[in-house]
């Protein structure tokens, strides 16, 4: 293993941002703060895209690790003690200069730090807690800080990073202990999950004491809420509270075979006893040669992942449960019809709504209608009845609602509604979507013929036809 | 029909609004235009002298006796690209100031539905180039940004940076209409008409820049995964006609 300390910037960067990226939470929301007098930056609640890479992924965060130096041996990860690669490390003061100057130039929203784990969890965690330290009391930057939490690390070391970051996040990679017990020996689920809990302690602990004090007694007071040490962390930090934007985690898609169904549960499981803000899904790049991971000929399973990010979305946002999306029987999500769809189709006793009548809960499970759509309906038609022209001024996208939907009693066109027309209707749609996934494309050229058969082999009839000419 | 001649600001948008309304003309009678726009036979045509104490009195009244939303609404709508904003202001606001508050939630009428797509519009774009505008450190200390939003987003985007770095001296140009927000460390800003002529010859790359701008483009690229590349994806998010103004892309 080569560690070089003597490397010029560029080159770090080069490859401290290469180890990061497979970490794919780049988001800078979940909190709001406005400027300080003698700072550098503020905070979004919805956050800032800046760029975007070739992947098509947001950049929104400086993502790097502070380190790729690592004492664990995961199979999966490129940074794997075992890997013969080059190692170096930022110093805080780099790190720093970093930031600051991306920001200025509006580069960036904030930083995403991350690290392999150097010596020990505990010297890992204070060369974190150093550089964040330095970022926000030395050269006074006010942006967005993503940290992670590392497993294992001394609880107070934790504690006193909450106080210096806007979200936290540990990655808990294989759904299962079985999973982790295979690809990541030296890791536990009991260990990943310790520091989720204690963040999350930390969390509630602060909003306990917000509601006690009220909120303007409470300013001076806000420290506390880290326990015993909060009074240190209190004179240390100011009056900045703890983990503002609520901390995340991250699954792997593909690289153990787990069901579509197991993962949903276990994001439910998250999302109810640690209260997470997000749970992140990444489909699986095989970085290592090891035998113990699934080769992947068609490339990392995107259309898997995506679809268990629109599951993820019907949890969050549209009060579904993971039992009603996928069960032991249908484990996994069909890959013609987004979650929704496939739900309202084994539901047609439910449909159609009434638009002009439906309560917000029920327009939110017609699919086609999102969040913005619904409160939109709800608010315009207070003031009139609305038809199928009003709904697309509203710019509500009636391609898939209008199966499911009537207005003042009618639908939008006689059709049956009976589950194989409608599918089928759903299917066409939804398939096109799914190729351009599965293939990389956004757009591409109408063609004459159903071109999703172009994949399918020859037919000894096609061989016939062609020859007698009968096409 | 009476036309009323104004110009292209938010405050001549609000004039010609003052004008046209207190004419007594009725709200069917009147039209807004912009100067330079084609002219009609049997129309009569009246130029809008630009006031502060008019354009305040609209803006007032749309405050206090409707609310702050519908203002910000407006206010937009005149910040719009639309090449009929004036006008169409002006219908919204007539069903404004007879529903109230209430009128933000009545999309299904055209009148507010051309105002609410104009604010989606300009809400969308000021979103991307809250992030997508490059700043660029020069010798003369002042952080240069150039931009040719479609919608007149200055403004709205001074006020965004000023909370965001207020010890900085800065300066974000719009190349299209040739006006610039400045601002002062420590200070306040202020929107200037400036041809670019005028500041390209005092304004100098730092020598340092470039080494930022080189570790930039280094993470840009490095930060994306081969296996996953997609660039109709990228460009559905970051549309081309973004890049020219933008550090990564200018090889």
């Amino acid at each position: 293993m080569l560690i070089q300390e003597a490397m010029d910037i560029q080159e770090k960067l080069k490859i401290l941002s290469d180890a990061a990226k497979y970490d794919v939470a780049c988001t800078s929301s979940g909190v709001s703060r406005n400027g300080k007098k003698n700072g550098l930056g503020n905070t979004y609640a919805s956050g800032i895209c800046h760029s975007f890479s070739a992947d098509g992924r947001c950049i929104s965060l400086l993502k790097i690790l502070f380190t790729n130096q690592c004492i664990y041996d995961c199979k999966y990860c490129i940074n794997r003690r075992s890997n013969d690669v080059v190692r170096t490390a930022f110093t805080p003061e780099e790190v720093c200069t970093l930031t600051m100057e991306f920001y200025r130039r509006n580069y960036i929203e904030g930083l995403f730090l991350s690290s392999g784990i150097l010596y020990s969890p505990d010297y890992t965690m204070n060369l974190l807690y150093h550089t964040l330290y330095r970022l926000r009391n030395v050269c006074g930057f006010n942006g967005y800080i993503h940290v992670k939490a590392i497993p294992g690390a001394d609880p107070e070391l934790l504690r006193q990073v909450g106080f210096l970051a806007d979200r936290m996040s540990t990655n808990l990679e294989l759904p299962t202990a079985e999973g982790l017990r295979r690809l990541a020996p030296g890791k536990t689920r009991e260990k990943i999950l310790q520091p989720m809990r204690l963040v999350q302690r930390g969390i509630v602990q602060q909003d306990q004491m917000r509601l006690e004090y009220g909120k303007s007694s409470f300013s001076g007071t806000r420290g506390v809420a880290g326990g015993e040490a909060g009074n240190a962390a209190k004179a240390e930090t100011g009056k900045r509270s703890f983990v503002p934007a609520g901390q995340s985690t991250q699954m792997i898609v593909g690289a153990t075979p787990e069901s579509d169904y197991q993962m949903i549960r276990v994001a439910e499981a998250l999302y109810r006893n640690y209260d997470l803000k997000r749970v992140f899904y990444s489909a699986f790049v095989r970085v290592n040669d090891d035998s113990s991971l699934p080769a992947l000929p068609g490339g990392p399973p995107l259309l898997r992942e995506h679809r268990l990010y629109q599951a993820d979305w019907l949890l969050r946002f549209y009060g579904f449960q993971a039992e009603e999306l996928l069960s032991e029987d249908r484990p996994n999500f069909n890959v013609l019809l987004d979650p929704k769809c496939d739900w309202a189709l084994r539901h047609l006793e439910l449909f159609p709504v009434e638009i002009n009548r439906a309560d917000y809960k029920t327009l939110l499970r017609v699919p086609g209608l999102g969040v913005k759509s619904a409160r939109r309906i709800l608010a315009a038609r207070r003031s009139a009845r609305l038809d199928f022209g009003d709904l697309k001024k509203l710019g509500v996208v009636l391609k898939r609602a209008v199966y499911f939907i009537t207005c003042s009693g009618k639908t939008m066109y006689p059709f049956q509604i009976e589950e194989n027309y409608i599918a089928a209707q759903l299917v066409g749609e939804e398939r096109r979507k799914a190729w351009e996934i599965e293939y990389h494309e956004s757009f591409r050229q109408l063609s004459l013929f159903e071109d999703n058969r172009i994949w399918a082999p020859v037919t000894r009839e096609d061989a016939a036809a062609v020859i007698t000419g009968s096409l | 029909m009476t036309v009323f001649v104004c110009g292209r600001e938010p405050e001549d948008i609000f004039c010609g609004i003052y004008d046209a309304w207190m004419s007594r003309l009725g709200h069917d009678h009147v039209r807004l235009e912009f100067e330079g726009c084609d002219r009609e036979l049997f129309c009569e045509y009246r130029q809008v002298e630009t006031t502060a104490e008019k354009a305040g009195k609209v803006t007032d009244s749309i405050r206090k006796k409707i609310s702050q939303e519908v203002y910000e609404a407006s206010y937009k709508a005149a910040l719009s690209r639309e090449k009929d904003r004036a006008d169409k202001l002006y219908r919204f606001l007539v069903y404004a100031f007879w529903a109230g508050n209430r009128v933000m939630d009545m999309l299904q009428i055209p009148a507010v539905n051309e105002v609410f797509s104009m604010n989606r519009h300009l809400n969308r774009e000021l979103d991307h180039m809250l992030g997508f505008t490059r700043f660029s450190q020069t010798k003369e200390g002042v952080l240069f940004s150039e931009i040719a939003p479609e919608n007149d987003l200055v403004v709205l985007m001074a006020s965004h940076f000023a909370d965001r770095m207020p010890m900085e001296n800065w300066m974000i140009y719009d190349c299209k209409r040739n006006k610039a927000a400045v601002h002062r460390a420590g200070g306040g800003w202020g929107i200037v008409r400036a041809e670019k002529s005028q500041w390209q010859t005092r304004l100098h790359k730092e020598k340092e820049e470039e080494m930022f701008e080189r570790l930039w483009k280094t993470f840009h690229q490095t930060i994306a995964i081969k296996e996953r590349e997609n660039e109709a994806c990228q460009k559905n998010h970051l549309p081309l006609r973004y890049r020219s103004y933008m550090t990564e892309w200018n090889r």
